[in-house]
């Protein structure tokens, strides 16, 4: 089946490391991946290793120490305009309303206003917010914001959306309710999608392939097909099988 | 009738007559703080309040310098206005400069310490001798006492910028420029108005100051012409004023923070 998938990004040979405390630390160790196009990938792996420099790595925040990254069989030098992100910290501007910060993608881009006003409200609509235009990022609840961080990368019209755990801050039904927003979202604005998480659960919901990385330094250790219709049913047999093979196979956090 | 619901309203009474009793207190500090003043000017050479009062009216009646006290508050307000105008364009992008580049914050950081440690006070008789006592060395001698709260507190605010913004920027594609005015700057607005607030407050002072060596108008001005003719009503009078006109800038700031940066208020 994946085999006449459209490849969107190719991840070729990555490795970084940091210098901590005078000692180099690999963080991610030679991976290479393919994403599909307008596929939910989920990148699992336990602890704090490797999967939050990998998204950031492809979002061009930072530079990989060794491999290439290709968009479109072209190779990618630093950010790009057709990559987006959604933060785990969410990194709202409060000094912006939530108009402000949804079209703060094209404001920069020089969209001019009407236009990008125009997009904003569709995102903003989309995620739920309609009537919060106005309010301010501290006048939210936690679920509020994160929809706002989805609207603002979504609004920058990307071709892959990068999300960084980012219902990792929230509360667990608040967290369950977001996970079938973002399905809902992705359904209906169908766009690459690089999801990093380190709840099994959530993966196995949400990715049409998982990616199990290893702990420190992260390699590919496995890659699951999960071919379940959507919405899909958490306590479905085979559901709970894949999710017990995904966490037997799971190293274990420090 | 529930309980829970004479519960609630008991609690909201007490609320109730909580804020009633907070509104009141400030009242009753002031009336003692007046009784005091009362007592101690009975039996000692203290002006009591109705002196105070009456050396008012006689401003108004016999104007000094041809000025009552609002001229005079007026010819000192004039003074920081303007020290403050040169303060918030010269001293904000100053910090921003020092804040943001580090080239030039290890250019220039040494220097401006060794600047903001002399007070105000210090320059008065260096500037006196210089330029002599005319409106330009007063105004100068607030610039240099208020300029440096604006000063440190812009550059806290912009070498405190939090990278997850500039993240945000980086991924959507902002350039440098970008990065400065519309993430380092709106994000450091908060810090730019506390130095705001406390510049205007130095100022304040450091006019005052200022004015008490040789000025012909101004309430440092009115101090020292009580001082000189024995006058103790018209230095009480002044020093009044002096705190008024300083509650009443504090306000006026903070209602204009509140006003420009909205955010700041937590509606919740």
């Amino acid at each position: 089946m994946s085999m006449d998938k459209k490849i969107k990004l190719k991840l070729e040979n990555i490795s970084h490391s940091f210098v901590v405390n005078n000692e180099v630390q690999d963080a991610v160790s030679d991976v290479s991946i393919d994403v599909y196009d307008n596929e939910f990938l989920v990148i699992l792996g336990p602890g704090r290793c490797g999967k939050s420099v990998l998204l950031n790595i492809i979002g061009g925040l930072e530079k990989p120490i060794s491999g290439n990254l290709y968009l479109d069989g072209e190779k990618l030098q630093g950010s790009d305009k057709r990559i987006s992100m959604v933060f785990q910290k969410l990194a709202l501007m409060p000094w912006k309303t939530v108009m402000g910060n949804v079209e703060f993608g094209p404001q920069l881009a020089g969209v001019d206003k009407e236009t990008r006003r125009k997009t904003a409200q569709k995102y903003i609509d989309l995620v739920g917010l309609t009537g919060f235009e106005k309010a301010y990022p501290n006048q939210l609840s936690g679920g509020m914001k994160q929809r706002v961080g989805i609207a603002r990368a979504y609004a920058n019209n990307p071709e892959i959306l990068l999300m960084d755990e980012p219902f990792g801050q929230l509360d667990a039904q608040t967290r369950y309710a977001m996970e079938e927003e973002i399905q809902r979202i992705w359904q209906t604005e169908k766009r690459t999608i690089i999801f990093v998480t380190n709840n099994i659960e959530e993966a196995v919901y949400l990715g049409d392939r998982i990616i199990l990385l290893s702990e420190c330094p992260a390699t590919v250790k496995q890659i699951y097909d999960v071919n379940l219709p959507r919405p899909r049913d958490t306590i479905h047999p085979e559901f709970l099988r894949i999710r017990k093979e995904v966490s037997e196979n799971t190293d274990l956090a420090l | 009738m529930g309980t829970k619901t004479t519960v609630m309203s008991v609690q909201e009474k007490r609320e109730y007559y909580l804020k009633k009793v907070y509104m009141v207190l400030p009242v009753i500090s002031l009336s003692l703080l007046l009784l005091l003043w009362i007592n101690v000017s009975k039996s000692s050479a203290f002006p009591s309040p109705k002196d105070t009062w009456d050396r008012l009216i006689m401003l108004f009646q016999k104007p000094i310098k041809g000025l009552n006290i609002f001229g005079h508050v007026w010819a000192s307000l004039v003074r920081i206005f303007i020290a403050l105008a040169f303060n918030w364009t010269f001293g904000i992008a100053f910090g921003i400069l020092i804040g943001w580049n580090k080239t030039c914050k290890a250019l220039f950081t040494p220097l401006f310490n060794a600047f903001r440690a002399v007070p105000p006070l210090a320059w008065i008789p260096l500037i006196t001798l210089w330029l002599g006592t005319g409106e330009f060395p007063k105004i100068l001698i607030v610039i240099f006492g208020s300029i440096a709260s604006i000063v440190v507190n812009t550059q806290a605010g912009m070498s405190n910028v939090e990278k997850l913004y500039l993240d945000v920027g980086t991924i959507f594609n902002a350039s440098a420029s970008q990065k400065l005015f519309q993430i380092a700057i709106p994000s450091a607005l908060d810090a730019i108005f506390a130095g705001i607030r406390t510049s205007t407050s130095a100022a304040w002072m450091v006019v005052l100051a200022a004015e008490m060596l040789g000025a012909k108008s101004g309430v440092g001005f009115l101090i020292t012409r009580g001082m000189d003719s024995i006058d103790m009503p018209l230095v009480l009078m002044s020093m009044i004023a002096i705190g008024i006109v300083g509650a009443l800038l504090a306000i006026i700031t903070q209602f204009a923070e509140r006003l420009l940066c909205p955010w700041t208020k937590k509606s919740n």
